[in-house]
C-alpha cells in the first residue's frame, strides 16, 4: 500500500468547482486563507492556475476554457490577479533561496512538486493583472461599499508591493529604491490587519488531499496552518527585516554584520547572503580581498606594511616587500573561505549556527597553524625587531613577535568557541543541572579572549607610540586605523571581561544550587559523568589552543569542593560586580555605533547591552536571596527558597540564564 | 521503576519480545498505537524496515487480561559507517503508550528494556530524535542518562523542532578519527 495514494474514489471527496462565483468576503477570506496556509498546493485556485503549466498570461487561470463571449466573474478576476502575483513572488522566492545556502527542510520546503511558479510568465504582464484588477475593484466601489474596496485594493497593492521587493537586488548599488516596495508594502499592513474581519473563509477550497494529485508515492504532508495573527506577524517581519537588510548596503566594516534575534525569515536571510556575495563582490562593490584586508587591519594590523597595495608591484625577489606580497596573498587564499563561512555561518538558522560553528572551528584550527607559518616567514624576511617586556615572574627580559595573522585567526577561533557555548543556552541544548559546569567552560574560554586581547593591544600601542614617535606627522589614513583598532580592542576586551566575570558568577551560583539540593541532576542509572563530558566537550576535543581542560579540572573548577558555600557566593559577587561595571560602562559611556562595531544594527546592539546588565542585576538579586536563605538557615535549620530556572526566552538575555530564587512556606 | 505497584493497572503487564511470528497479531495494533502518537506519517515499510532486522530490539507492553497491546518500543543498533572509526550506534525510533496507561512508568520500561538489550549488544552511543515539544519524553530520556547533543532546526513535518538526544555508552577516542563527531554532536 501507499499511503498517500487515494484508497478508493469517495475517498477524493466532491470536486470543487473553481469557476463558482464568490462574493466579495469569500475571495477576501480565501486571500488571507491564502496568507495562513505554509504550502501552496494545499489550494484548488492555485492548483487550477498551475496544472498544467501555463505558459502564457492568457492560460494562467482558474477556467481554461471559457465559452465564447462569457467573461469572468469580477470577484473571480480579483482574486485570480492576487494568486499570480502572489505564485510569481514565490517563484522569485524559491529561486532566490535555492541559489544560496539554506537547508532543505528544516529551513524551508518548497513543496512544488517539481512544478514551476509561472516561470514562463513575464513580470510585466502580471504586473498589468494587479492593475488591472485594482482598476475594477475601484470601479466596483458602489458595489463593493469603501470597505470592502479598500480591503481588496491593500491586498492586491501589497502583492504588487512585493514583486517589486523580490527583485530588489537589481539596485544593490541605490539603496534607497532598493528599500522602497519593501517600506510600501510595510505602509499597507495596518490596513490589511483591520479589514481581515470583512472576509469570510471558504474552507472547502483547501484540502491536503489535493497533494494526491501531484505525487502519489509520498505520503500527502500535513496541512500546517497558522492563525491570521500569527501569518500577519510573519509578513510585518518579513517587510520590516527586508527594509532594515537594506541598511547593510551602507556598510562600514565586516564588524558590524551582527547576528539578529529573533531571527528573520530564510528569505530574508538568503537575500542577505545574495548580498553580501554575489558574483565574488561584497555587497556589489568591495571584493573579498578589501573586505579582509579592512577586517585584518581593525582586528590586529592596523596600518601595517604588509597590508600595503604597493608591495604588489615589487618585483624583486629579495624585497621584503615582495615577501610579504606573496605570504600575504597565499594567507588570503587559505582564509578566505573559513573567513566568509563565518559571515555566511550567521545567514543560516540559529541550530545550523551552531552545528555549523562546531565544524569550522576546525578549520580556524588548521588556519592558525597556516598562520604562524606565514607569520614566521615575514617576521624572518621583514627582519621584525621583537618587543621585550620583563617577566612577570623574575624580570628578566622577553622577546615577543607581534604574529598579526595568527592574532586574528586565535581571536575569530576564539569567539566561535565562546559562541558555541552561548548558543547552547540559547537553544536549550544544556540542562539545568549541567549550567554551573557550562558556565565555568564559558568563564575559561573568555579569560583566554581576555589574555590574548591584552596581547594585541600590547603590540597595537607600540605602534601607535611609534607613531607618535615618528618624526614626520603620520598620515590621516595612518591615525584613522590606529584609532579604530584602539576602540575594537577596548571594546572587545570589555566584552572579553563582562563575559569571564558573568560567567564566573552565574557558574559560582549554580554551584551553590546545586550543593543545597534546589536544582536536582536526574538519576541518569545508564551513564556516569564522565561519559557525558566528553560527548559534551566532543566539539572542542580537536582545539589544540586553548586545550580542552581534563574531565578533573572541569569537575574541581564546577564544584569547587575545598571551598565553602558562603565563599563561593562572596566570589560570585565580587565577578558580579566587575560584569556589572563592564556593562554599565557600555551602556552609560554612550558607545557610539562606531565605538561598539555596530554601524547598521546599534540599537540592538544596546539593546543586547541593556539585556545584559538587567542579566547581571537578576543575578545579584538571585545570589543575595541565597545568602539571607543561608544565613536564616542557621537559626531555624531550613532554607525556605526554591530555585526556578526560566527558558531563556523568559531571560532578559538568551545566554545569560538566571535562576528565580523564590521564597517557599 | 516498579510498575506493578499502581492499583490501576490492570495487575502486572506482561513485556513481551517481538518477533516474526507475532506481526499478524500485533503490527496493525502497533501502527494504530504509534500513528496516534506520533507526527510522522509513518509507511507500512518504515514499520518492516524495524521489525524485520531488529525484532530483538523492540519490545512490547501486553494487557495480561487480553494481551492486547498497551504500549511498543521500535529501535535498530547499527555500525554508524559515516566515519572511519565506526561505532555502534543504537537508535530508538519510536516509543509509544496507550494514553489511558500513561503515568505508570510503563515507557520508562520500555526505555529501560531496550537499553539493556542494546548495551548487550555492545552498542556504543544510543541516541535518538524527539520533538521539542514533548517535554515528557525527553523527561523521560533524561531522567536515564540522555543528554542533548543539539537541535534540529524544523525537523518534523508539522513545523517542529527537534532535539538530538544522545547516551554515551563507552569513550570514543576520537584521536582515531578526527571527524567522529560529525554526526553527533555538530
Amino acid at each position: 500500500m501507499i499511503s498517500g495514494y487515494p484508497n478508493s474514489e469517495e475517498d477524493l471527496e466532491e470536486l470543487y468547482d473553481v469557476a463558482r462565483p464568490l462574493l466579495p468576503e469569500q475571495v477576501l477570506g480565501i486571500i488571507d486563507q491564502l496568507l495562513c496556509h505554509e504550502t501552496l498546493f494545499t489550494s484548488v485556485y492555485v492548483e487550477a492556475l498551475l496544472m498544467p503549466t501555463p505558459r502564457n498570461i492568457q492560460q494562467a487561470d482558474f477556467i481554461r476554457h471559457m465559452p465564447d463571449g462569457s467573461s469572468h466573474d469580477p470577484m473571480l478576476t480579483i482574486l485570480r490577479a492576487y494568486c499570480l502575483g502572489m505564485l510569481k513572488a514565490c517563484g522569485y522566492v524559491n529561486d532566490r533561496i535555492r541559489s544560496e545556502h539554506f537547508y532543505e527542510e528544516e529551513d524551508f520546503v518548497t513543496n512544488t512538486y517539481s512544478r514551476n511558479l509561472l516561470a514562463a510568465i513575464p513580470t510585466d504582464d502580471i504586473r498589468e493583472t494587479l492593475l488591472e484588477a485594482q482598476n475594477l475593484v475601484s470601479s466596483l466601489r458602489e458595489k463593493l461599499g469603501d470597505e470592502m474596496t479598500t480591503a481588496l485594493d491593500h491586498r492586491l497593492k501589497l502583492r504588487y508591493a512585493f514583486l517589486a521587493a523580490t527583485e530588489c537586488l537589481q539596485h544593490i548599488r541605490e539603496p534607497e529604491l532598493a528599500r522602497k516596495p519593501w517600506e510600501e508594502a510595510i505602509a499597507l499592513l495596518p490596513g490589511i490587519k483591520v479589514s481581515h474581519e470583512l472576509g469570510k473563509a471558504v474552507d472547502e477550497a483547501f484540502s491536503a488531499k489535493l497533494q494526491r494529485n501531484l505525487a502519489s508515492t509520498m505520503p500527502p504532508r500535513p496541512i500546517v496552518q497558522i492563525g491570521f495573527a500569527d501569518a500577519f506577524g510573519h509578513l510585518s517581519r518579513l517587510f520590516k527585516d527586508g527594509s532594515e537588510l537594506i541598511g547593510v548596503l551602507d556598510f562600514t566594516d565586516s564588524q558590524c554584520l551582527l547576528a539578529k534575534k529573533p531571527q528573520p525569515l530564510v528569505y530574508v536571510r538568503t537575500l542577505l547572503q545574495t548580498f553580501l556575495f554575489n558574483e565574488m563582490e561584497f555587497l556589489g562593490t568591495m571584493s573579498i580581498r578589501q573586505i579582509m584586508d579592512d577586517d585584518f587591519s581593525i582586528v590586529a594590523m592596523p596600518a601595517n606594511p604588509r597590508l600595503d597595495r604597493v608591495n604588489d608591484e615589487i618585483e624583486v625577489v629579495q624585497d621584503p616587500r615582495f615577501v610579504m606580497s606573496q605570504q600575504m596573498e597565499l594567507f588570503r587564499q587559505r582564509a578566505a573561505q573559513p573567513f566568509l563561512d563565518v559571515l555566511r555561518t550567521f545567514c543560516q538558522n540559529r541550530c545550523r549556527v551552531r552545528r555549523t560553528l562546531c565544524h569550522i572551528i576546525r578549520d580556524w584550527e588548521n588556519l592558525q597553524v597556516d598562520a604562524e607559518e606565514i607569520d614566521q616567514i615575514i617576521q624572518v624576511r621583514t627582519k621584525e625587531r621583537p618587543m621585550v617586556q620583563e617577566s612577570p615572574v623574575d624580570g628578566s627580559p622577553i622577546e615577543s613577535y607581534s604574529l598579526p595573522l595568527s592574532s586574528w585567526t586565535y581571536l575569530y577561533k576564539l569567539r566561535m568557541m565562546e559562541w558555541i557555548v552561548q548558543l547552547g543556552f540559547e537553544l536549550e541544548v544544556y540542562q539545568p543541572d549541567e549550567f554551573a559546569g557550562m558556565y565555568w567552560y564559558l568563564n575559561y574560554l573568555a579569560k583566554w579572549r581576555l589574555q590574548h586581547m591584552e596581547r594585541i593591544q600590547t603590540f597595537i600601542r607600540h605602534r601607535v607610540e611609534e607613531a607618535r614617535r615618528s618624526s614626520q606627522a603620520p598620515e590621516p589614513v595612518v591615525i584613522r586605523q590606529l584609532e579604530r583598532s584602539e576602540s575594537f580592542v577596548r571594546l572587545s576586551m570589555l566584552d572579553a571581561i563582562v563575559t569571564w566575570e558573568l560567567s564566573d558568577a552565574l557558574s559560582c551560583l549554580y554551584t551553590v544550587l546545586a550543593r543545597l539540593d534546589l536544582v536536582k541532576a536526574p538519576p541518569r542509572p545508564y551513564s556516569d559523568n564522565e561519559l557525558r563530558y566528553e560527548l559534551r566537550m566532543r566539539p572542542f576535543a580537536p582545539i589544540g589552543l586553548p586545550a580542552l581542560p581534563t574531565f578533573e579540572m572541569f569537575t574541581a573548577g564546577t564544584e569547587q569542593p575545598e571551598v565553602s558555600t558562603p565563599e563561593i557566593l562572596q566570589y560570585a559577587e565580587k565577578a558580579l560586580a566587575g560584569a556589572k561595571r563592564g556593562y554599565e560602562r557600555f551602556v552609560s559611556r554612550n558607545f557610539t555605533a562606531q565605538d561598539a562595531f555596530s554601524v547598521g544594527s546599534h540599537d540592538r546592539w544596546v539593546t543586547s547591552m541593556k539585556n545584559g546588565l538587567k542579566s547581571c542585576i537578576a543575578t545579584g538579586i538571585a545570589i543575595s536571596a541565597v545568602q539571607k536563605a543561608l544565613e536564616r538557615s542557621l537559626k531555624t535549620g531550613e532554607l525556605k527558597i526554591k530555585a526556578e530556572v526560566p527558558t531563556p526566552d523568559k531571560c532578559y538575555h538568551d545566554w545569560w540564564v538566571v535562576p528565580r530564587i523564590i521564597p517557599i512556606q | 521503576m516498579d510498575i506493578t505497584k499502581n492499583d490501576d493497572l490492570p495487575g502486572k503487564l506482561r513485556y513481551v519480545q517481538y518477533e516474526h511470528a507475532l506481526e499478524a497479531e500485533y503490527l496493525p495494533a502497533i501502527r494504530t498505537l504509534i500513528a496516534k502518537d506520533l507526527s510522522e506519517p509513518y509507511s507500512i515499510y518504515v514499520y518492516r524496515y524495524f521489525l524485520c532486522q531488529w525484532a530483538h530490539l523492540c519490545f512490547m507492553a501486553l494487557n495480561p487480561a487480553d494481551s492486547s497491546l498497551i504500549g511498543v518500543i521500535i529501535c535498530k543498533l547499527e555500525v554508524h559507517a559515516s566515519h572511519s572509526n565506526p561505532t555502534r550506534r543504537g537508535y530508538i525510533a519510536m516509543l509509544a503508550v496507550a494514553s489511558s496507561f500513561r503515568g505508570h512508568g510503563i515507557a520508562t520500561a520500555l526505555v529501560k528494556k531496550a537499553l539493556d538489550a542494546m548495551t548487550k549488544r555492545n552498542a556504543d552511543e544510543i541516541v535518538l530524535e524527539t520533538e521539542e515539544t514533548n517535554i515528557p519524553a525527553m523527561r523521560l530520556y533524561e531522567r536515564l542518562g540522555f543528554i542533548r547533543s543539539k537541535k534540529l532546526h524544523r525537523y518534523y513535518l508539522n513545523g517542529n523542532s527537534a532535539y538530538r538526544l544522545v547516551l554515551p555508552l563507552k569513550v570514543i577516542d576520537l584521536d582515531a578519527d578526527s571527524s567522529s563527531f560529525d554526526g553527533q554532536m555538530a
